[in-house]
């Protein structure tokens, strides 16, 4: 049993919409995988831990970025470092944003990000919601966006995927891929409704760490309830995603 | 302030829109469409409607609890002897407003009561204010709260605060809510006499600490760092029961009868006697107060009792995490029998995992269009679950089929529209004025 870091940041001020549910989910998948995860909580003015095997991160209001953003900060240098040596990263919304490039605020103001992610973002007036199906590399990733955003990817940059149903980036893709790790806007949360997005975090962490996950390993987990679910709740949101993007 | 004369202008109007209200109850249901075609027709109704009333005009504002508050500061100053206008529970938009005020207007546009107690949308409270110029505000809570609608927490709090500072006499806010406590701070510049007066209410510390999720108010990230005095509670929660909560209440200790359990109505509870308290000043009497809860109703599927057979459902509704965490806490034994029913009436169901289902053991059986997104979301909190039935209908015939509880009581978890979808399926109709 090997035992591996999880590093959430800021779940109180990045965390306003389910995105303990991501934890839960990439912990499920984890540990359905054989490793022994610990969750490690960064909050503002606390320690990060010396070393992470995956860090995960959620969204938050503005004044939520601004709150954090000082700590964040202090901390990017030790984040770059993780993320060059291979670290997955999962981040959603704001979070995410804060990790990439940069951010353009509704009042203009430009927030630098930590650079892990080939993100622009540009906060803009008019709001993104509803159910969203998204085909990747991965299969299909489906949930529920609800954002104010757009994201620009740099030159060599691969989106998650292409968008179905819903908006996405605002260009037809959705999503940032670096390496092993994974931003999106993809909410819902999107963990416990794709397992295959967390189990392709899961290899990541195993690539890393060298260990070979046997597919025995996988299926030999207790799982199957939630995968049972998932599946459901997915078939019944692609139903509806499609539906309402037919009438527009 | 001049008395306005509503006149004949709005005998045409009127008369339109209580023909059409009719029509609409005739049809079956209630609906806002006749105030919005009063307001076309005469834009000044509203305020004209709502120019007279001696105790003047107050909004109730708040994530959560406007309908129960808005219920309880009613019941309360009718127990005064003071006659009150009120708008519907959830009837509160513009049109919502102006068609609940027709069906009580004269024909010239005039309304028979002291006052009126309105529930008010966050989003619509400031531009109904500059029409119908409150003369108290009442802010109840920031919770998070619709964020597909309202974005942000903060803006949601901002549209309460700007609604409080521009009461014309009185404002009554929550000393233990991080953003609308610091209403305070808006008029730190301002003599007293050139502003409203402002009062609190809130919860005793050992009331607090010994809720499970505390009062479950936003954080305000925005302004954390600032440090003010502590505020005088007018009104203050300082115990709970099982079936009600002590209020004290300007020096004097209330005891309640709530309609539900929960902490969340005991605020409400002393939200509403606050304000009855500056409205009615000396004239506010504890015993009159005391007695008017003891006499309410719940409030429309909250912790309502309705009849199912032989045995009877409790209706535990919810609207967001804030809600839904409350009335999880405020469960003292483990229900027998659970039935959770979520649709698409709320939209983004992704909160759900911010909510600590432990109070419950299991669920029997969970429906709505949403069904499979919550059986998710609870297997990964470790909840065990009989069923997962997205028809609500089949679902609802499976609790019927349930052993009967050894309470004779079934409770059953909806959002608004599975509640109002439940009522009628188990042989409840609406009722629309059920103030």
């Amino acid at each position: 049993m090997t035992v591996v870091t999880v590093v959430q940041l800021y779940p109180g001020e990045l965390g306003v919409a389910g995105d303990r549910g991501n934890v839960l989910a990439l912990v499920a998948r984890l540990r359905a995988a054989g490793f022994t995860p610990t969750v490690h909580e960064h909050r503002r003015d606390g320690l990060l831990p010396e070393t992470a095997d995956v860090v995960i991160v959620g969204g938050g209001p503005l004044s939520a970025m601004r709150n954090i953003y000082g700590d964040l900060m202090a901390n990017a240098a030790t984040l770059r470092v993780w993320a060059a040596s291979g670290v997955p990263f999962f981040a959603y919304g704001s979070g995410c944003e804060l990790l990439g490039t940069s951010v353009t605020l509704p009042d203009g103001n430009v927030l630098d990000g930590v650079g892990i992610f080939p993100l622009t973002a540009v906060r803009v007036p008019e709001r993104t919601v509803g159910y969203v199906v998204v085909e990747s590399t991965t299969g299909r990733v489906v949930g529920f966006e609800d954002n104010a955003s757009r994201w620009t990817l740099g030159a060599d940059a691969l989106p998650l995927g292409s968008v179905s149903a819903g908006h996405g980036n605002g260009n037809g893709f959705e999503g940032v891929l670096a390496g092993r790790s994974i931003g999106t806007q993809i909410g819902g949360p999107v963990l416990p409704l794709n397992p295959a997005l967390a189990d392709r975090l899961v290899v990541g962490v195993a690539e890393r760490l060298g260990i070979e996950l046997t597919p025995r390993e996988a299926a030999a987990s207790n799982t199957t309830l939630t995968d049972d679910y998932a599946q459901r709740a997915r078939e019944v949101i692609v139903g509806k995603a499609t539906h309402v993007f037919s009438r527009i | 302030m001049a008395q306005r004369s509503s006149g004949p202008k709005y005998l045409v109007p009127v008369v339109l829109g209580k023909a059409l209200r009719t029509l609409g109850r005739l049809r079956g249901g209630g609906s806002a469409f006749p105030g919005w075609a009063v307001l076309r027709l005469a834009p000044d109704f509203l305020q004209d409607a709502t120019a007279q009333f001696a105790h003047g005009i107050v909004f109730v504002l708040g994530s959560n609890g406007k309908s129960t508050t808005t219920h309880m500061l009613s019941e309360v100053l009718r127990a005064h002897g003071v006659s009150v206008f009120t708008n519907p529970s959830g009837a509160n938009l513009p049109q919502g407003i102006a068609s609940s005020l027709l069906a009580e207007v004269n024909l010239f546009g005039r309304v028979n009561a002291d006052i009126a107690v309105l529930e008010v949308d966050e989003a619509y409270a400031l531009e109904l204010a500059a029409i119908l110029r409150p003369t108290t505000v009442l802010a109840l809570n920031t919770q998070v709260d619709q964020l597909y609608r309202f974005y942000e927490t903060e803006r949601v709090a901002d549209m309460m605060l700007d609604t409080l500072a521009v009461a014309q006499t009185h404002i009554v806010s929550n000393r233990d809510d991080p953003y609308l406590s610091k209403i305070d701070t808006r008029f730190a510049e301002k003599a007293a006499v050139d502003r409203p007066d402002i009062s609190y209410f809130g919860v005793s510390e050992q009331v607090i600490a010994a809720s499970a999720h505390g009062l479950v108010n936003a954080h305000d990230y925005r302004d954390e760092a600032v440090q003010t005095a502590p505020r005088f509670a007018l009104a203050e929660v300082t115990a709970t029961s099982k079936t009600g909560a002590t209020v004290l209440v300007d020096g004097e200790l209330v005891e309640v009868v709530l309609p539900s359990k929960g902490l969340h109505y005991a605020i409400d509870a002393a939200a509403a006697m606050a304000a009855a308290r500056v409205i009615l000043a000396e004239r506010f009497d504890t015993s009159a107060a005391a007695r008017a809860f003891a006499a309410m109703k719940p409030a429309y599927g909250r912790g309502e009792l309705l009849q199912f057979g032989a045995e009877q459902v409790e209706f535990v509704m919810f609207k967001n995490a804030a809600s839904l965490q409350l009335n999880l806490d405020a469960i003292t034994d483990v229900p027998e029998q659970v039935m959770l029913a979520i649709d698409e009436g709320t939209p983004d169901i992704s909160w759900i995992y911010d909510v600590d289902f432990s109070a419950i053991d299991h669920v029997d059986v969970i429906t709505g269009a949403k069904a499979w997104q919550i059986a998710l979301c609870l297997a990964h909190q470790g909840i065990p679950i009989g069923r997962v039935e997205p028809d609500l209908k089949i679902a609802i015939e499976f609790m019927r089929g349930l052993e009967k509880p050894s309470t004779g009581l079934k409770t059953w978890i909806v959002n608004y529209e599975q509640m109002m979808l439940a009522r009628k399926l188990i042989g409840f109709g609406e009722m629309e004025n059920q103030r």
